[in-house]
């Protein structure tokens, strides 16, 4: 057995090994078990038991609210650059952000509920990304691309699941390991049918091109205040992804089988409960969860471009996002995409030979400080 | 099992009498591996050199670097993906410290010194791999030193300061000294052997010994680990250093054989097949690691003419190890070393001989 | 941390445990509440209790395993709420689990090796030990003690149930032990083992203490000098084995209904 981040780790009896150094292990000081107290006010009560965090929080919003609103006198612009490049940086942080936590839910759905580390997961964007791609060619149609990148995926899914992963259900290791062969194989299936180069899946006409924002990026000598013009496909994409956050939400909290499915990830007992309907209920998620990296697969494709070696980004991404925000939490997954895309993007504006070691350091730094991960439980 | 071969030494500082008699007991368990043994030290003089070098040698410092994965995992179950990561470190470092083709960025500095350096930087590497995963556990392992092994590959590839970003180095020449030239098939061939052999060793004796005993102990039962006064956490960061050398010596060994390291060297490829490796040989025992280095390494250099002459495309390679590793996965999860186990009880228990 | 000679200092006086307000929740769920006890060196003790009454959650928060949520902890005089699990038993704390936590994939022998070596120097040692050096002698000393000679090579996934739990008090013995925590050691043991298991205990020398947790009134209530009863996370009542059995609460809750 393998140790869990949450309570459901804590078997009725103290037979169980998992419940040792885990992650949850051994760090907590003794005021850590505290009980649940009433659930209203979270933010007060966090407030109140973490003063200097939050204050160190509010006057960084009130920082990244000012150098994003107003426009940057002769000085700050001589120590750190232009205000247009940060100000797309930014956004491009904030937006990628949004396409890693379409990947990354799918991943940390998935390892929540079957204790499933998917590391073919990269592989599934991917997939995705070419199906979108063939679907734009053959329809022309970009939103349905995203319906048949959706069902691909799933139906890829559904497969690894039911025919493999149901079969080594408890053996984590063993799954996670299969996942890596998995990989492997469709990775090269991959390179065989679509070759090496990259693929760039076209924006729709209605999408194209850049939109003014109502945020300055300089101001000329005239006193003309020129303002930022961001591409709109990037912020229709953003707001989707919010909306798909949104409704997962909603889906986990106000329907039966999204009960469910959290009450699974809390305590792995309960699943007991749900008899052989349990397989079902896997099934779902893990074909949900591919799905959306399918789709995120070709939001990846019409951001950038989609090749060889995405897979393992996107990979890397997810795996990243989840150690940071958490394993197993969808708010951890929003969070650390979001800390991520920054990270990767201010990183190469203002870190150039080091930018992705930016990223790793702050999971190294989540590592040690809150080993379960930012909004992870213990 | 227990303590058999802890008593099995100890009689070897008897009277002579029982020692012949310990002795020809200790041969006669060891056989394999000392025909083995023999074997590979007579090769250079039958064998061309490319058998030595690309086929022998280059198994023995991949299964060194997949036996540093072979103890943590199998002995501590901890499965690191960082151990490949770990002997680019150092592979990296004895380009940076020695001679290289690119004198704007290497220092020069004799063997001497900058092997040691490289392998103590690549250490403290993996000591920190090691503290920043050992509080987890299996899957979780996995993740973070998969993500950690990621980041280093991106690393090299986009600093162009001390790693030279996509082009790498060339032109590493493993060091003269004694008056051999160590980069001559048959010296290389043999300085590999003497530290593949040596690791393996090394591995196999510190399973016995208190260290790796309660590494043993810490894969079982971590919890009670601490119950009967280890530290679970002091031990596993421990483990992480120790196969940190293993990889290092073999990192730097891999960079002499290749004359080159380059990102894709440390790259999630390379970082996976060393696991492939491990897994397919068989993870519970050392020699494991070699079983499947070997197996890669034949694969690896005779897949291609094999895949063309049964009509498929030669570039199929990754396709084929991604197939072997998952049907291993599935059906035999102890690996070739595994099989091989069943094989002989089954022989044993059918040929009705005698069960020891 | 204290020194050495603070501990022995303080050792001297004081109780070998000693609760002060313990309490543990999981969740929000009590499993403690408020629990004050003291245990002296040399004492031995009862925890009784239904099930789910919280005992081995007690004896988790005095071992580290689980760290209280409240409350503190001291081991012989030395405040250990929140030193980890091994530093506890190097100060000469043991336990045994309910159910039984030991090296599946290690022989017997290995077993008590490493546990008796978990309490001596030596544990990062690259060096082999030899069947002739000290530490071995006691390993075949505890081996022999709870009867597991014939299968000590055997590995522990092998054995039988009651063979299992026998290992598992010979952990909680290695080394110099100076206050032991049985968590039910007898359950699952046949008539034959029990005798045993109640003729180690008795011998064990008498400045070693120990709280047992027992369902099994014969064996619990013939092997110590004083009871603590728990109910729902709280101490319920304590006393010497005598008064436990006369007393009529006690004798409602637990004993006339059938629970011990
Ligand atoms: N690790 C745990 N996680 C959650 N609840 C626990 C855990 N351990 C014990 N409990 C709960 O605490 C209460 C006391 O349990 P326990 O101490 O094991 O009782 P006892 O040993 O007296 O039978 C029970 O309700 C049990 O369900
Ligand atoms: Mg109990």
């Amino acid at each position: 057995m393998l140790p869990a981040f949450d309570s459901s780790n804590f078997r009725r009896n103290d037979g169980g090994s998992s419940v040792s150094t885990s992650l949850s292990g051994y760090g907590g000081r003794p005021s850590e078990g505290r009980a649940s107290e009433a659930r209203g006010d979270v933010l007060g009560q966090w407030i109140a038991r973490h003063p200097v965090a939050a204050l160190v929080i509010a006057v960084a919003v009130i920082l990244v609210l000012w150098l994003v609103l107003a426009p940057w006198p002769p000085g700050v612009e001589e120590a750190i650059g232009k205000k247009r490049l940060f100000v797309n940086a930014l956004f491009n942080g904030i937006t990628l952000g949004g396409l890693y936590f379409l990947v990354a839910t799918g991943f940390t759905l998935i390892f929540g509920l079957m204790r499933n580390v998917n590391l073919a997961h990269g592989s599934l964007y991917l997939f995705g990304g070419y199906m979108g791609y063939e679907a734009t060619q053959w329809t022309g149609s970009w939103l349905f691309s995203y319906v048949i990148a959706f069902v691909c995926c799933a139906i890829v899914g559904m497969a690894m699941q039911f025919f493999i992963f149901r079969r080594m259900e408890g053996q984590d290791l063993r799954q996670t390991l299969v996942t890596l062969g998995l990989s492997i194989i469709f990775s090269d299936l991959m390179v065989w049918v679509w070759g090496g180069n990259a693929i760039q899946i076209d924006t729709p006409d209605y999408l194209q091109g850049p939109v003014p924002t109502p945020i300055i990026a300089s101001i000329r000598s005239s006193g003309e205040m020129v303002f930022l013009r961001y591409p709109l496909v990037r912020l229709v994409i953003f707001a989707a992804a919010v909306v798909i956050g949104i409704g997962m939400w909603l889906a986990l909290h106000r329907t039966r089988v999204g009960v469910m499915i959290r009450a699974g990830v809390d305590d792995r007992d309960m699943l007991s409960v749900l008899g052989y309907r349990v397989q079902l209920l896997f099934v779902l998620v893990f074909a949900f969860g591919a799905g959306l990296a399918g789709m995120a697969g070709v939001v990846g494709g019409t951001f950038q471009s989609i090749s060889l070696g995405e897979d393992s980004h996107f990979l890397l991404a997810s795996l990243v996002v989840v150690i940071v925000g958490g394993m197993g939490s969808i708010p951890g997954a929003a969070l650390g995409a979001l800390i991520i895309g920054l990270s990767e993007q201010l990183g190469i504006v203002y870190f150039q030979n080091y930018s992705t070691v930016l990223s790793f350091l702050i999971m190294a730094i989540v590592l040690v400080v809150r080993p379960q991960g930012l909004l992870g439980r213990r | 099992m227990a303590l058999e071969q802890t008593i099995e030494t100890d009689s070897l500082t008897l009277p002579q009498a029982q020692q012949a008699g310990a002795v020809s007991r200790w041969v006669h368990r060891n056989a394999a591996i000392l025909i083995l043994a023999v074997l590979l030290l007579i090769l250079p003089a039958v064998a061309g050199p490319f058998i030595l070098d690309q086929i022998v040698g280059w198994t023995m410092i991949l299964g060194m670097i997949a036996l540093s994965l072979m103890f943590l995992c199998g002995y501590g179950g901890m499965v690191s993906l960082a151990q490949m990561t770990v002997a680019g470190v150092s592979g990296y470092m004895i380009a940076v410290f020695g001679p290289s083709s690119l004198p704007s960025i290497s220092l020069f500095w004799p063997w001497w010194v900058a092997a040691p350096v490289a392998i103590l930087i690549a250490v403290a590497f993996g000591t920190v791999v090691g503290a920043l995963s050992a509080r987890t556990e299996g899957i979780y392992t996995i993740m973070i030193t998969l993500a950690l092994a990621t980041a280093f590959f991106y690393l090299t590839l986009q600093n162009w300061p001390i790693f030279n970003g996509f082009n790498g180095f060339t032109t590493i020449p493993a060091p003269h000294f004694l008056g051999v030239n160590w980069r001559a098939p048959i010296p290389f061939y043999y300085m590999v052997l003497f530290f593949a052999a040596l690791s393996y060793a090394a591995v196999l004796y510190i399973s016995r010994a208190p260290f790796g005993l309660a590494l043993q102990g810490v894969r079982d039962n971590p919890r009670r680990m601490e119950a009967i006064g280890y530290n679970v956490t002091a031990h596993r960061v421990a483990a992480y250093a120790f196969a940190a050398l293993i990889a290092a010596v073999g990192g730097i060994l891999l960079v002499w054989q290749n004359n080159q390291i380059s990102p894709y060297s440390v790259g999630v490829n390379a970082v996976i097949n060393i696991l492939v490796i491990a897994v397919v040989g068989g993870i519970t025992h050392p020699i494991g690691a070699f079983i499947g280095a070997f197996i890669y390494v034949i694969l690896h250099t005779f897949a291609l003419d094999a895949l063309v002459a049964v009509g498929l495309d030669g570039r199929r390679f990754q396709l084929l190890i991604g197939l072997g590793f998952v049907i291993i996965v599935l059906f035999s999860p102890d690996g070739i070393v595994g099989i091989w186990r069943r094989l002989r009880a089954r022989a044993r228990t059918s040929g009705g001989g005698n069960p020891l | 941390m204290s020194s050495i000679a603070e501990r022995i200092a303080a050792s001297g006086t004081s109780n070998a445990i000693e609760l002060r307000g313990v309490t543990r929740y999981f969740g929000a769920l009590a499993a403690l509440t408020d629990i004050t006890m003291s245990v002296r060196p040399g004492e031995r003790r009862a925890v009784l209790g239904s099930n789910g009454a919280g005992k081995t959650t007690l004896l988790n928060c005095i071992t580290g395993d689980f760290f209280p949520t409240f409350g503190t902890v001291r081991f012989f005089g030395e405040d250990v709420t929140t030193l980890p699990p091994h530093e506890r038993i190097r100060r000469g704390l043991r336990r045994t689990y309910q159910i039984s936590l030991l090296f599946s994939r290690l022989s017997v022998r290995d077993n008590v090796y490493l546990a008796c070596r978990g309490v001596s120097r030596g544990r990062f040692s690259f060096i082999r030990t030899r069947a002739r050096d000290a530490i071995m002698q006691s390993v075949e000393e505890l081996i022999a003690l709870v009867h597991l000679e014939s299968v000590a090579d055997r590995l522990v996934e092998e054995l039988a149930h009651g063979q299992q739990r026998q290992l598992e008090i010979a952990l909680a013995l290695a080394g110099a032990p100076r206050f032991i925590l049985f968590d039910e050691p007898a359950a699952g043991l046949s008539p034959a083992e029990r005798r045993d298991l109640v003729a180690i205990l008795t011998a064990l020398p008498s400045h070693i203490g120990y709280i047992i947790i027992e369902h099994d009134m014969d064996v619990a209530l013939r092997v110590v000098e004083s009871v603590t009863m728990m109910h729902n996370g709280r101490i319920f009542k304590e006393g010497a084995p005598h008064e436990i059995q006369a007393d009529p609460e006690v004798q409602e809750l637990f004993l006339g209904s059938g629970h011990a």
